[in-house]
């Protein structure tokens, strides 16, 4: 189990930060993700793997008028 | 480090890892390695024009020399940056250089770097202009490539060859942004007017070609504004649950792909062509339709150019339930051609539509519209009603607010239900977003000054998905700095989509990612460079609490500025209907569970949506008290008399005024 956001996910092994993103259906472009208070740069939410038990923060920024 | 596949190289014997495409130049740059490069820049596509760039390039069978800023590394190879052979080269070039622009200091530097301090020949052509253009071609690249737009170019060939506009005139589509002279090297290129005369132009421009260059670098894979504007948000809200359908009842709907922005960046938006709402402005997010054929109205069957559509004239659509496209851009032009605004109709026709399905309304009611939801073309016929001031037009045009009055007293409808479903606070119809899960934008809507509008926070992501705000006290702080930032961008003028939709590359490192602090100082700078007077976030804010209150006092004495003006229509705050309720079950069950604390087993769908709606009512109340405090209102909404003296607004016929309401 990882938390997101503060709702819980199910954990399987390899689960990368992408697959997390599509899981919630997270569709905004801006994202900053952490993982346990740890940034993951933008261009390597597909290398990086989500441990068990993570606390996963996915802050959406703001756009449009 | 990117997920794309890696490659390893060796270059002046140092390894370095680079993303397979990576060029020579590229990945010296990471390592510290230098190479002189007079033609690249990371904002335009390479040209290898100067070739001042060479290297040595081993792959194992054999060496040759290659421009670095265009060769891509896709195998493992060794580089040499300044071997004997590419010395001799690149010398014979700055020697060449500096005996055509002997005194442009680029030149003599680079020169001066590799060696050469005196040209071995003399150029009959030599051009002592310290700022000589060198023809290196970043202009001209950055303005097609970059800007999008293709002012200048090169003209004439060998000795002649020069950078000009078009017939050497002025050209009336240089949009003025700067990006030109901000990119050439030489100062070649320089903007010859300030027609506002800034204090500092440079500070001014600098900020600027800052926001430029991230939407050149970052734009395609950010927020995509130049591409299809604000429409991008269709799918998002739509993923998200907040695109309102039907009068906000619902926030998604199966259809939602037929008005995405794919289909409108696919069949209808001219592309590759620019449009911002001021010249020089490099966002561009304003799109147009060009030869749409009318359907219906007084234009009828004639091709038009339509502006749009924007994010809220298609959420404006899936409110009314309508699904497609051609109707969009219709309706987009209708208004447009009537001075409507699309908000405005859309909801308060999304609201006759719901009464005419309640029943408040039928055709005799509306002198003979069958306007259910997704009623395209009725809905085109009332906005036509609605222009030419005819029938049931007359009613509609006045706004929900009027009609709210009207129903209850010419058709005898529940007053109170059309309160609830008819979305307008202050007397404005609500823009295109569903707020039932966020309360911080619930109050975004409730208390904004002018009335049902977003544009003074959009805080429902914080709120409601990333959590960031739990508290009454951090949502009211949120109620206090966005509303307070975004009037900054009224008071001057400024538009504020540059500030949030596309974001700079470090932002995510920064203690307030979600301010753009990055963007901000722009601002700071902006204004400083402009008056002359040094800023930071929190002046800026000071500047805006000021207007700010002092807009709170004038809906005060026009009757609008007290707590009661601040209330919302309960469609905003949560489900009205048992069918609302029901088509989100899980959700509300699980919220009068864990946040109002009552079981809902063993109730009925009637029973819950009035406990929800208990609960939900009582913390919009606590979000106006804690809203209010942080703002030093009174409990009333009314600036207290300390408030007003603290912000230099000492006015006695103001302070007499909130003194009458008790602040
Ligand atoms: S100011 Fe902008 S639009 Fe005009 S020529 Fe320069 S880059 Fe092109
Ligand atoms: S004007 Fe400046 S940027 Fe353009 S080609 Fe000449 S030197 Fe290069
Ligand atoms: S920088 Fe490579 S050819 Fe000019």
């Amino acid at each position: 189990m990882i938390s997101v956001n503060g709702e819980s996910l199910d954990w399987s092994p390899g689960k990368t930060v992408r697959d997390v993103i599509r899981e919630m259906n997270y569709r905004f472009p801006l994202l900053i993700v952490r993982i346990d208070g740890r940034l993951v740069p933008r261009g390597s939410y597909d290398s990086t793997a989500v441990p068990d038990g993570a606390e996963v923060d996915i802050i959406h920024l703001m756009s449009g008028g | 480090m990117d997920d794309r596949n890696m490659i390893t190289v060796e270059i002046d014997g140092k390894p370095v890892t680079v993303e397979q495409d990576t060029t020579i130049l590229e990945a010296a740059r990471r390592i510290g390695v230098f190479i002189p490069a007079l033609c690249s820049s990371d904002l335009v596509d390479p040209y290898a024009a100067c070739r001042l760039c060479v290297v040595e390039v081993d792959d194992g069978r054999r060496k040759k020399l290659v421009t670095s800023c265009n060769y891509p590394l896709r195998r493992p190879v060794s580089v040499e940056t300044s071997s004997e052979k590419v010395m001799r080269n690149r010398k014979t070039i700055l020697e060449m250089m500096l005996a055509r622009w002997p005194n442009v200091k680029l030149i003599s530097d680079l020169a001066a770097h590799a060696g050469v301090s005196e040209p071995r020949f003399i150029h009959p052509g030599a051009d002592l202009n310290p700022n000589a253009c060198v023809l290196c071609g970043l202009c001209m690249r950055i303005c097609e490539q970059g800007i999008w737009e293709n002012i200048i170019n090169f003209t004439g060939r060998g000795a002649d060859r020069s950078v000009r506009m078009p017939y050497d005139s002025r050209q009336p589509h240089c949009i003025g942004c700067g990006a030109c002279a901000e990119i050439c090297p030489t100062g070649a290129i320089t903007m010859a007017d300030d027609p506002n005369q800034p204090y500092d132009a440079e500070m001014v421009r600098r900020a600027g070609m800052r926001v430029t260059e991230e939407m050149i670098k970052y734009d395609d894979e950010q927020c995509d504004m130049r591409g299809v504007g604000t429409a991008h948000l269709v799918e998002i809200m739509d993923a998200y649950d907040l695109l309102p359908v039907m009068n906000y009842r619902f926030g998604a709907h199966e259809d939602t792909p037929k008005i995405s922005s794919d289909v409108f960046r696919q069949n209808y938006f001219s592309k590759g062509k620019p449009d911002g709402c001021w010249l020089g402005c490099t966002m561009a997010c304003a799109k147009a339709i060009e030869g749409f054929r009318l359907k219906t109205g007084p234009y009828r069957g004639e091709k038009v150019l339509v502006d749009g559509p924007e994010y809220e004239t298609l959420g404006g659509s899936s409110n009314m339930g309508v699904f497609d496209p051609d109707f969009v851009v219709e309706y987009n032009f209708y208004c447009d051609t009537y001075g409507l605004d699309t908000i405005s109709f859309s909801t308060m026709t999304a609201f006759i539509m719901e009464c005419y399905e309640a029943g408040v309304l039928d055709n005799v009611k509306t002198g003979g519209l069958e306007i259910p939801f997704g009623a395209g073309d009725a809905a085109l016929e009332l906005l036509h009603l609605i222009g030419r001031g005819e029938g049931f037009g007359l009613i509609a045009g006045r706004g929900i607010r009027y009609m709210k009055k009207y129903f209850a007293e010419n058709f005898g409808a529940d007053p109170a239900f059309l309160q609830d479903i008819g979305m307008e606070a202050k007397g404005m119809e609500y823009s295109e977003y569903v707020t039932k899960e966020s309360l911080a934008q619930q109050g975004g809507y409730g208390i904004a000054l002018k009335g049902a509008q977003h544009d003074e926070a959009w805080l429902i992501f914080m709120d409601m998905v990333n959590k960031q705000i739990p508290t009454f006290e951090d949502k009211a702080e949120a109620l206090h700095y966005f509303p307070m930032w975004r009037t900054w961008f009224g008071l001057c003028g400024l538009c504020k989509l540059p500030w949030n939709d596309v974001e700079p590359p470090d932002n995510a490192e920064t203690d307030e990612p979600a301010k753009v602090p990055g963007h901000v100082q722009g601002y700071c700078e902006f204004f400083e460079g402009v008056t002359g007077k040094p800023q930071t976030m929190d002046s800026l804010v000071r500047m805006s609490e000021k207007v700010y209150n002092f807009q709170r006092v004038f809906n005060l004495r026009m009757g609008f500025g007290r707590r009661e003006h601040d209330v919302i229509p309960y469609r905003s705050a949560g489900p009205v209907t048992v069918e609302e309720y029901e088509s989100r079950q899980e959700r509300y069950d699980a919220q009068l569970k864990e946040d109002a604390g009552i079981d809902p087993k063993g109730m009925s769908s009637v029973e819950k949506v009035a406990a929800l709606r208990k609960h939900r009512e009582k913390q919009y109340e606590h979000l106006l008290d804690a809203v209010y405090k942080r703002r030093g209102w009174t409990s009333d909404g009314v600036p207290t008399v300390e408030k007003l003296l603290d912000l230099g607004i000492d006015f006695p016929d103001v302070l007499e005024l909130v003194r009458k309401h008790g602040g």
